[in-house]
């Protein structure tokens, strides 16, 4: 596969994977079907994971390491209407996206000032304060106990209940997203993203409101984990502090890294592949080793950045490339 | 409860519960703060560092039979040979290139070490042996009313502030310390100047990770209790208590250490023990964003 | 081509198995993590009872097969688990989840796929009511935390107890009930105070808790915690006071501890308590696995015994099954099985009985006094 190309045309690339997802629940699996969607669900789950949090490391070169703190109240937000008010889930999605931008926006104000290392520092220590709260506030989230018996979504009266039914919802979800990332990359605030992430002090002076244009990003990228903290904690109908540790920023962030950091295909494809590959693992790996699987993780980080540290697929503009090597002629 | 004596000694005693745990903190935190100061990295491995260090003491006394002594000088011996070869091969490629991959870096290496160590020792609690340590250790030193004192926590704070005071003299009074200092203020002109840079944060990476095994082996003898995650909470917190100090400063990491461990005492013994690793790092937090100099340091955050 | 290629290892690994001619039973728990010692009784006593049946004859003449499903207690891996085992049509009952955190992220997958499950560990007091497909062969943790109580009582006369409990489902619930029982019964609960499973220093808690003077501390959580806290207040000074705790805390960990010495605590399954139908069963497991079982050995091992006593009388089919154990609903039917009596009532749980043990030289011997 060149990895290069498929980076210039990816249009075509993954309209044939759009195409087989739509046709995979059809297709004779052996019995296994269920199985499969099920992982691949929770892989495009991640996918929008990853989209949203390239926004801020990928685009704007700030590194958040406090992403599962919003995929966190996302979820919450999602079961806690679920359960109280029994609001329908096409209600939930907006509300929770709206609620993590709310968030994205009080954290990110104060703290989008840091250089990058600190910013990276307190988004990691909100996220950590985020499931604090959730694990001890019992009257409002049972804590612990988790939250139980979160009805499915439903469509004109029907409820969703067979993973097929998630699979294209999801699919639903994430094209959403992909419209909204996509259009935002080509946009004048794409554009001021960039500039940002290529030198502050250069978009400063060509005009760009550096703060503004940080949280917006960062807003942007809050929301879109809240709505996929909200479509897990329909599909999962049980959600506990447990499922929001900071391992999961981590996660996210290794997709991004090994799909290519910026690069929109690339973020899809590190979570197509690195997400079965844990299923791949419980198959493959003595039982010993499968709790360790984190260490491969752990050393896709490493490596990535030591031989490629664009990724599978880099990231595709042009500009931006140049830019890129210029940097890299002005180390030698 | 109620009488006021009762209330003094308690207070007394949560004093002396916190000072021991900021003293572990202020060791590990050592570690960050040098690294930082010289390189400008959160090395995030510093904390598997420490776990790394108890494991190594552990395995030195159970499997190999050492006594404590040779096992405790040669793990810190090995941790900082450790340090230098996880610079050499994981961020020194990367010195030049942009900061996020560094970081990144760093947080891959935790996550490698950390697994690393899940798959070797398993991810079960270890305690070192009852009869590591001479009998006097676990004896009570002092004992005033109802405040106790073990010989360990004595000579825990002692290690902690004969090992700073020799690091303060390392670094304001011989060569290899001016020359970190220089580095740290400007890596092109020190190597202008004719000091070897690569050799200096080597330096740095070795001191830094010989006080971060050292405070592994010394909290898995506190605590009695050692496990491949323990250095990543401990890892944060002293991370948390060298910014509260003021990073790249030594006595503020010492400083930074005392009051966080005080802090977080207090706050649980006094306020809400359910929110007791939320105090460290809404400490954190606040003074990134208060006084990001911390308590004694100079101004960071302008330099992207 | 890297991800087709694992999709294909995927698919074989997947489809393959299903062709062998046998009833699978998987069990579903933590074999490794940081719960694996919970697991491992688990493991051992279902693979035991597994051989056992197939010496037997298998369940009316097909063989049994017991297959081990790791989900570390994380309620994601436990789901995706569950998927896998409702959509394999060689299973036609579940035995599993270890952790109530797993066992809910699970209970929806097989509600809806109408697979029955036994839990031989999951005490959540709110996992009864949500599936008319889910039992448990343990009692629930209010049952615990209310026995607790009244032996603290009645059996011990504490007048005074501190409750020190982690941050987590199981000993929320059992401090909640402790709690309640506490104040009918007139015990004086001096304090709560909470810790993490990644704590280490637990002065600051224990601290307080020495200035309240209390009889005993009562520690509804798990033994690596729970074996530093003691050696922690006895460091402290706390030298008189009592420890004791729930099933949690029955792990060989403890006995290691000398500080624990006196330590009380409840278990569903005491070797010598047990029925004469439990003599076979200590002796098989000390001979296989060289040390006695313990309370998850003895429920797993009955879970897999009730379920093949399901699957032989109403077949293989998964709401017969359900159905059958649901008809499991009074003291006369209910399976004799090595852990006392197990019948379900109309939400799935169980009651049983609970005993106490404590540590005595070292060793877990049952308390001399037991309420019964």
């Amino acid at each position: 596969m060149d990895l290069e190309r498929l980076g210039k045309h990816p249009r075509l690339f993954f309209l044939g994977l759009g195409l087989l997802a739509i046709l995979l629940p059809w297709l004779p699996m052996g019995g296994s079907t269920n199985y499969v969607l099920r992982i691949l669900t929770t892989a495009v789950l991640y996918m929008i994971l990853a989209l949203g949090l390239n926004i801020v490391p990928g685009f704007t070169g700030l590194l958040d390491l406090g992403y599962v703190g919003f995929y966190g109240i996302g979820a919450y937000t999602s079961g806690l209407l679920a359960i109280h008010y029994n609001m329908s889930m096409w209600l939930i999605l907006p509300l929770a996206a709206l609620n993590g931008a709310l968030w994205g926006t009080l954290l990110g104000a104060p703290t989008l000032r840091l250089t990058g290392d600190y910013f990276a520092i307190v988004t990691f220590g909100f996220s950590e304060l985020v499931v604090l709260v959730i694990r001890n506030e019992l009257w409002l989230t049972r804590g612990p106990m988790g939250l139980p018996g979160i009805s499915p979504p439903s469509i004109f009266g029907h409820p969703l209940t067979r993973d097929w039914e998630f699979f294209y919802l999801i699919l639903i979800l994430l094209l959403i997203v992909l419209v909204v990332v996509t259009r935002l990359q080509d946009s004048r605030v794409g554009r001021a993203w960039f500039a940002i992430r290529e030198d502050e002090i250069a978009a400063q002076c060509s005009g760009v409101n550096l703060i503004r244009y940080k949280v917006t990003a960062f807003a942007i990228s809050a929301s879109i984990g809240a709505m996929a903290g909200a479509f897990y904690a329909k599909w999962f109908k049980f959600i506990h502090p447990d499922m929001f540790k900071f391992w999961e920023s981590i996660l996210i962030l290794c997709l991004i890294v090994f799909g290519g950091m910026g690069s929109i295909a690339g973020t899809m494809l590190g979570a197509l592949i690195l997400i079965p590959l844990s299923e791949v693992l419980r198959a493959v790996l003595p039982q010993g080793l499968f709790s360790a699987r984190y260490l491969i993780y752990g050393l896709v980080l490493v490596l990535m950045m030591r031989w490629r540290p664009e990724g599978l697929i880099p990231f595709e503009r042009a500009q931006a490339r140049k830019a890129w090597l210029a940097k890299e002629r002005l180390k030698i | 409860m109620n009488s006021l004596l009762d209330q003094s000694s308690l207070f007394l005693q949560q004093l002396v519960n916190g000072i021991t745990l900021g003293g572990v903190y202020a060791l590990i935190a050592v570690g960050y703060t040098m690294v930082y100061g010289v390189i400008q990295l959160i090395n995030f491995a510093h904390g598997e560092i420490y776990m790394l260090g108890a494991f190594l003491a552990y395995s030195m006394v159970t499997v190999l039979g050492l006594p404590f002594l040779a096992a405790f000088i040669l793990t810190i011996l090995i941790c900082s040979g450790f340090g230098i070869i996880l610079d050499f091969i994981a961020y020194r490629p990367l010195r030049k290139a942009p900061r996020l991959a560094a970081l990144i870096t760093a947080i891959g290496m935790s996550i490698f070490l950390q697994n690393l160590a899940m798959m070797i020792w398993g991810s079960q609690i270890k305690s070192y042996p009852r009869d590591v340590l001479p009998e006097i250790f676990s004896k009570t030193a002092w004992n005033v009313g109802d405040v106790t004192l073990s010989w360990l926590q004595i000579f825990m704070l002692v290690i902690t502030i004969v090992s700073m005071a020799i690091l303060h003299l390392v670094i304001h009074r011989t060569r290899i310390g001016t020359a970190m200092r220089a580095v740290s203020q400007d890596k092109t002109t020190s190597a202008l100047m004719g000091i070897g840079v690569n050799r200096v944060i080597s330096f740095t990476f070795a001191v830094g990770s010989a006080m971060g095994g050292m405070a592994g082996i010394l909290v898995g003898l506190y605590y009695n209790a050692i496990f491949p995650t323990m250095g990543y909470i401990a890892g944060i917190k002293a991370f948390a208590a060298a910014v509260l100090g003021g990073i790249g400063s030594v006595p503020g990491a010492m400083l930074g250490g005392g009051v966080l461990g005080i802090a977080e005492v207090i706050g649980a013994g006094y306020i809400s023990s359910e929110y007791r690793d939320g105090i460290s790092y809404a400490v954190m937090i606040a003074v990134i964003l208060f006084k990001p100099a911390g308590l004694i340091g100079r101004q960071i955050g302008e330099k992207a | 081509m890297k991800r087709i290629a694992c999709f294909l290892i995927a698919w074989c690994l997947l489809t393959g198995a299903a062709w062998a001619d046998s009833i699978k039973i998987p069990v579903a728990a933590a074999f490794t993590g940081q719960l694996a010692s919970f697991g491992e009784g688990i493991k051992n006593a279902a693979i035991l009872k597994g051989e056992e049946i197939n010496a037997a004859g298998g369940i009316n003449g097909t063989r049994v097969e017991i297959v081990l499903e790791d989900e570390l207690c994380d309620p994601k891996e436990a789901a995706t688990v569950a998927t896998k085992l409702a959509n394999d049509p060689k299973v036609p009952i579940v035995i599993g989840h270890l952790c109530s955190s797993a066992t809910l992220a699970a209970l929806p997958i097989y509600r809806d796929a109408k697979l029955p499950a036994i839990s031989p560990a999951s005490t959540n007091v709110s996992i009864g009511k949500m599936s008319p497909f889910y039992f448990r062969n343990v009692y629930k943790d209010d049952f615990q935390g209310l026995f607790l109580a009244k032996y603290a009582k009645l059996a011990r006369g504490f007048q005074k107890v501190a409750v020190f409990y982690e941050v987590n489902d199981y000993s929320m619930g059992l401090m909640l009930a402790f709690m309640k029982e506490a104040k009918e019964l007139g015990i004086k609960v001096l304090g709560t105070e909470a810790y993490t499973s990644d704590t280490t220093d637990f002065k600051p808690q224990l601290t307080k808790f020495k200035m309240m003077k209390p009889d005993a501390v009562f520690i509804p959580g798990y033994a690596p915690q729970a074996t530093l806290i003691v050696s922690q207040a006895r460091g402290l000074g706390m030298k008189i006071v009592a420890f004791f705790g729930a099933d949690g805390l029955d792990d060989d960990l403890m006995l290691k501890n000398p500080d624990a010495e006196g330590l009380f605590v409840t278990t569903p399954f005491l070797p010598d308590k047990a029925g004469p139908q439990a003599a076979g069963f200590i002796k098989a497991y000390k001979a296989k696995y060289g040390k006695e079982p313990n309370w998850f050995a003895a429920n797993a091992y009955d879970g897999v015994g009730i379920a093949a006593q399901a699957i032989a009388a109403a077949g293989p089919d998964r709401v017969k099954i359900r159905d059958y154990l649901a008809s499991i609903d009074s003291k006369e039917k209910a399976y004799k099985g090595v852990a006392g009596n197990t019948y379900f009532d109309k939400n799935g749980d169980c009651l049983k009985d609970a005993f106490v043990k404590e540590i005595k030289d070292g060793k877990w011997v049952s308390a001399e006094k037991q309420l019964q």
